[in-house]
């Protein structure tokens, strides 16, 4: 048959709607219809996390001095939450958000992934993996030399404690290696420590019982922002602010910025900032006018009582005071009557988070005005908090280049005839090295970040150049570790074994100790066993020093009769030995902490803001941290700084428009926010921002506030009293 | 302070226990710390990206403190912080249902009136965000971007929640998954009921100032049920009559005067950053 | 039906209008009719190939053998203690018959030499895999509704040998999802496993039907 063109059309017509109704009648287009539908729900690299057996595991945070008892939540091997730990005497369940962070810190890129070693420049980030038998190889290979050279005492090791095995471990490698520059970086412990040993005579810190007092009178701390045991004191809060329609405490908050802590208090007197010591001496010129101090206390249990009364007597009256703090007499008057008749008041020293030491006198100056109301060692007072680091160790076997070094002045000037109380000068480093180059050939790091969290930056980093070998025992590539020359990265303290001593601020005594609660995520080992296969390649004394196997074997022996318990339930809570001591009123009139800067073209104020949400420390604010940022602090990657409405109408400063920022320190672009809850005068700006290091997740959102400060001694003390800086906005 | 429980109870469906899931949040107690917002964000797979600061706009927040000024001047200001979850909105009757989910043109959000909670089905969802612009608390958030973590990161991950995919809307769920986990601990228990510690979201675990209290508002044996009838309590944006699920209490008053007022600092005084 | 019945009259009459041949018209019937098996075949049969895509389990599991020694599906798909539930067993579950050899079944000496050995999981495909967005609790049908696990899952403990794993390949589903009939027509209630046979069922016995009983 011919297939002329009509037969072709009625062909192809008849089979394509034969194949259309085929179709029809196949599940084909209804099934297809179906799929390709789940088909636009999916979404394959959407991550689905993998399911399996939920686990806990109890371990303790070290992300802060707070210590509060965490416990992970695992999914088989992963973690998948941090939650605060129920019953764990500091924290009782609470949580941080940094705490809960914790994980971030866990799996972030930011993680060293096993010993790296610098290739190009310093702070390019170019590294290069070696193997840990190498990277071990070098150093040793760096400290022999500088030994062999008789030069052990230009060697220098930085870490954020000296409490607990690890630090111990460190200082002792110092010892035994012949270097007396063991270094702890600043905080307000360095004060409270000394003030401990003046007033008391004793190695110890100060611990506050805020559970159990009932008018709450803090010079300036961050009681709900970090200060202390931050989970612990929100804690004490929630008690104070609880009772029967009645609140259980009053809570009193000095400072010029309307901070957290503040908004919550039932006062808030904000005083000239540095004016903290003379408003605690007016009161006590109130208290012991009014004869409202416990004279049993003060005649049985004090020394000094008269010569400091006569001082208090005669050069802190409420007028006087009144003038230099910009707080009225009367209000002076009521405050100390009230504080004094309050049954358990407590006054609260320590600004911020405490992360800067501060002004000795102002520090003496608080606790001798709970010292008055006889509010040393008893429930809801000041306690005396023992600070040990005789870990019972054999001595340190010491050659003669050892000996040698040890016998040298520390650089730092720390327990020479100038500061002979002070243990440690960390602020004063980068001057020393920025003086003398050759002051310090090796720098080793472990757990701080002094070149983020020094005051004055600029300076520190000039220092750090200067500085030929620099070794980081960072678990991140943390601002410090970027400007080494090599990493040896510590386990992450999710992964590890170690002791973790009494938590800041803290009255009691725990003793606690973390361990592994998720497998070791990276080639990292930890800093203990580092530090000891260091000292066991130098060889000699220096090996002869550490007799342990490994730090696992430091730890069991240095827990003792303590270790079974540490091992079961991770902690021991101490009951905490009352020192017998009496307390010493120290009869000198303040000075003022001095601003450094020029009043005349630096008229304003620059004040550091310690806020909960923002990590301040050596520790880099993780994201979800960052994010929970208010829009008034940070902006995109621009900084806000806090000025009062009328400080902006006087500069010609607009809200949420860009200044200049300038001190002596530094200078930087800042974004304004108006705000009616800072003083006239000042500029707040947000610390813990401003980070280089990490990786793009953390770094370089914002302006690192440590950059515009600069190091103010104290007269006293000789440790930074840096409470702010003169400073200048200029709009742009 | 109008009664929560007037209308729309009772709904004894199915053969399951009815249950109406609620918060009390004290305000006086919350310190602004932010623990919430981080543990939610942990807990429910939350995103972020590198350029991830705080802007309200386009991040993603279930739990969101809001910090609200008395708009004083120096030194008569005074601020408060106001934790944020969704408010698992009620409604009263039928004409005044939840907003969110009367405007929903897929069904991708539901009221559940076995446990009082409004869901949120991802895979539902096309992007309309209709009831973002419901919603009167701003509760609701919108993927705009894939959600990618850092290379590693993904291991935190919990499998009890579905991360959510580019251009769908999520938002807080009372952290429902641990309800569903609760329930299995108590069926296997061969019981139908949960108790109130076994379900607790994750704000309120993770609050070291204990200042949320969650749990049942209709069962006179758990906390909530007293806490919201305290005189100091209220709601946001009570005039809308959503019939929210948390209530705030707080001793100032010039807060829970605040907690009415909408447009930022027109009128009142009250500002809201 | 009626649509394409009246075309092909229309069709025809058209034809026998024109051409007055008797024949001619059942040129495009047969046309039609050609097209329609063929894709009729298509549709039924060579599409649900195309469609699905097929693998081997990792061992031929004799499950009806381990019903046997074991008793119950419980002794391996146990609940946990927190009422989860384990689902596949993990290596770890079988080395505590299988640390060595009970036989000599080729099997068995694969699972040994291939996992347990080197302490490697199986890579079992999951039949029931229910994507990311469902919550299915086994606790609240197994132990508080009652259900048997054959309900859902069907005779599979009587099998003696692993069926093949059928994934669609625009969904990545597996085949049990939409049900091994094509049409997604069922016979038995463990046929299918779609959101519209959960409904049906929680509908039948009144429980809640709200989207975050079953949705996470």
């Amino acid at each position: 048959m011919k297939l002329d063109r009509r037969a072709f059309i009625e062909l192809t017509v008849g089979a394509s709607l034969g194949a259309g109704a085929g179709i029809t009648f196949s599940p084909l287009p209804w099934k297809l219809t179906d799929d390709v539908a789940i088909w636009t729900q999916n979404w394959p690299w959407t991550p689905v996390p993998s399911e399996g057996q939920v686990s806990h595991a109890d371990t303790i945070c070290n992300l802060c001095p707070g210590h509060c008892g965490i416990t992970v939540r695992k999914v088989e091997g992963r973690v998948t939450k941090i939650e605060g730990r129920q019953g764990y005497p500091v924290n009782d369940g609470g949580i941080c958000p940094l705490g809960a962070a914790g994980l971030q810190l866990l799996y972030g890129p930011w993680r060293v992934p096993g010993p790296v070693r610098r290739v190009g420049k310093r702070g390019e980030r170019n590294w290069e993996r070696i193997s840990w038998d190498k990277a071990i190889a070098e150093v040793v290979t760096k400290l022999s030399d500088l030994r062999s050279k008789g030069k052990p005492d230009t060697v220098a090791c930085i870490t954020a404690t000296d409490q607990g095995t690890v630090p111990q471990l460190f200082s002792r490698f110092m010892e035994a290696y012949g270097s007396p520059n063991y270094i702890r970086t600043a905080s307000a412990e360095d004060t409270n420590e000394l003030a401990m040993k003046l007033l008391q005579g004793k190695d110890a810190s100060v611990g506050y019982d805020l559970e159990k007092a009932n008018f709450i009178l803090s010079f300036g701390s961050g009681l709900i922002e970090g200060w202390g045991s931050p989970v612990r004191t929100i804690q004490a809060h929630s008690k104070w602010r609880s009772g029967n329609g009645k609140k259980a405490a009053t809570v009193v908050q000095i400072e010029p910025r309307l901070s957290n802590t503040a908004a919550k208090a039932d006062m808030w007197y904000p005083v000239n900032p540095g004016t903290e010591t003379a408003l605690a001496l007016g009161l006590a010129h109130v208290i012991i006018k009014d004869s409202l101090y416990d004279s049993t206390f003060v005649n049985n249990s004090t020394s000094g009582f008269a010569e400091w009364r006569k001082m208090v007597m005669s050069e802190y009256s409420p007028g006087d005071v009144s003038a230099t703090t910009g707080l009225s007499a009367a209000k002076i008057t009521n405050l100390a009557r009230a504080f004094a008749k309050a049954g358990r008041p407590l006054a609260v020293w320590g600004r911020g988070k405490g992360t800067t030491p501060g002004s000795l006198y102002e520090c003496m100056a608080v606790l001798a005005l709970n010292a008055l109301v006889g509010n040393i060692n008893k429930s809801g007072g000041v306690w005396t908090t023992l600070r040990s680091t005789d870990l019972g160790w054999p001595e340190v076997p010491q050659d003669r280049i050892a000996s040698s070094g040890n016998g040298k002045p520390r650089l730092d000037g720390a327990g020479t005839q100038n500061y002979p109380l002070v243990k440690y000068r960390p602020d004063e480093l980068p001057k020393i090295i920025n003086d003398n180059p050759e002051a310090i050939q090796a720098l080793l790091v472990h757990e701080a970040d002094p070149y983020f969290t020094t005051m004055d930056t600029n300076r520190v980093a000039e220092a750090f150049e200067k500085i030929p070998f620099i070794v980081s025992f960072s678990t991140y590539f943390d601002e410090t570790a970027q400007h080494a020359d090599l990493i040896l990265p510590n386990d992450h303290y999710l992964e590890r074994w170690e002791d973790i001593p009494s938590p800041v601020g803290f009255h009691k005594e725990v003793l606690g100790v973390s361990r592994p609660v998720v497998d070791r995520q990276f080639d990292t080992k930890h800093a203990g066993d580092t530090v000891m296969a260091i000292a066991k390649k130098l060889g000699g004394t220096v090996a002869n020093a550490f007799p342990w196997d490994d730090y696992e074997a430091v730890l069991k022996e240095a827990m003792g009769a303590d270790w079974d318990t540490l091992a079961e339930s991770g902690y021991v809570a101490k009951a905490g030995s009352t020192p017998s001591g009496k307390f010493e009123f120290y009869a000198k009139p303040y000075e003022p902490i001095e601003l450094e800067g020029d009043s005349y073209t630096q008229p304003l104020t620059l004040i550091p803001m310690e806020l909960m949400r923002l990590a301040s420390g050596a520790i880099g604010n993780p994201p979800f941290c960052t994010k929970t940022l208010e829009e008034t602090e940070l902006k995109g990657n621009d900084l806000f700084v806090e000025v009062n409405p009328k400080t902006a109408g006087d500069y010609g400063l607009a809200d949420e428009k860009y200044a200049m920022l300038e001190t002596y320190r530094g200078k930087a672009k800042v974004l304004i926010h108006l705000s009616e809850g800072i003083m006239p005068g000042l500029v707040g700006i947000p610390k813990g921002l401003g980070h280089t290091g990490y990786d793009d997740y953390l770094a370089g959102k914002g302006v690192n506030a440590n950059s515009f400060m600069g190091v103010v001694e104290d007269p006293v003390s000789g440790l930074s009293a840096t409470w702010g800086i003169r400073a200048k906005l200029t709009s742009v | 302070m109008k009664d929560a429980h007037h209308k729309g109870e009772g709904h004894q469906e199915g053969h399951g226990t009815v249950y109406k899931y609620g918060m009390v949040i004290n305000l006086d107690k919350c310190t602004g710390c932010g623990a919430c917002m981080v543990a939610c964000m942990a807990e429910n797979n939350i995103p972020f990206r590198k350029e991830d600061t705080n802007d309200r706009l386009t991040q993603n927040f279930w739990m969101r403190v809001y910090k609200i000024s008395n708009g004083g001047s120096f030194p008569d200001n005074d601020i408060c912080y106001l934790p944020r979850p969704c408010m698992h909105c009620e409604g009263h009757g039928h004409h005044n249902r939840t907003p969110c989910v009367t405007v929903c043109p897929a069904v991708a959000t539901d009221y559940n009136h076995e446990t009082g909670i409004v869901s949120q089905i991802y895979t539902r969802c096309f992007g309309c965000r209709y009831c973002m612009a419901a919603c009167p608390y701003h509760v609701r958030v919108f993927n705009w971007w894939d959600p990618k973590w850092p290379e590693g990161m993904e291991e935190y991950l919990n499998p009890d929640v579905s991360p959510r995919m580019r251009g769908v809307v999520e938002k807080c769920s009372f952290c429902f998954h641990r309800l569903q986990r609760a329930r299995n601990k108590a069926y296997s228990e061969d019981r139908r009921e949960v108790h109130e510690d076994e379900y607790q979201t994750a704000c309120t675990q993770a609050c070291p100032a204990g200042a949320i209290t969650f749990g049942d508002l209709t069962n006179p044996e758990h906390k909530v049920y007293e806490l919201k009838k305290t005189p100091n309590a209220f709601r946001l944006l009570e005039v809308l009559g959503t019939n929210p699920k948390v209530y705030y209490t707080s001793s100032r008053a010039w807060v829970r005067k605040a907690a009415d007022v909408y447009v930022g600092k027109e009128g009142s005084g009250v500002t809201h950053t | 039906m009626s649509t394409s019945e009246e075309k092909e009259r229309n069709v025809a009459g058209g034809e026998q209008r024109t051409e007055g041949s008797s024949w001619r018209f059942l040129v495009p019937v047969i046309a039609f009719f050609a097209g329609f098996l063929v894709f009729l075949c298509i549709g039924w049969g060579i599409f649900p190939k195309i469609l699905y895509s097929e693998k081997q389990q990792p061992i031929d599991f004799n499950h009806q053998l381990h019903v046997d020694e074991m008793g119950d599906c419980e002794a391996c798909h146990y609940f946990r203690e927190d009422g989860s539930f384990s689902g596949i067993p993990k290596s770890e579950n079988c080395i505590e018959c299988h640390e060595s050899a009970m036989g000599e079944h080729p099997e068995e000496a694969k699972l040994i030499d291939q996992y347990i050995e080197p302490g490697k999981e199986i890579p079992w495909l999951s039949y029931a895999r229910q994507p990311d967005c469902v919550f299915f609790s086994h606790a609240a049908h197994v132990r508080m509704a009652g259900l048997d696990c054959m309900t859902c899952h069907g005779p599979i403990g009587e099998s003696e040998h692993t069926r093949p794993y059928q994934y669609n390949r625009l969904t990545k589903y597996s085949r049990d999802i939409w049900g091994w009939n094509i049409a997604g027509i069922k016979t038995n209630t463990w046929d299918r496993m779609k959101m519209d046979d959960c409904a049906e069922c929680h509908e039948e016995n009144g429980t809640n039907q709200a989207c975050f009983v079953c949705h996470k």
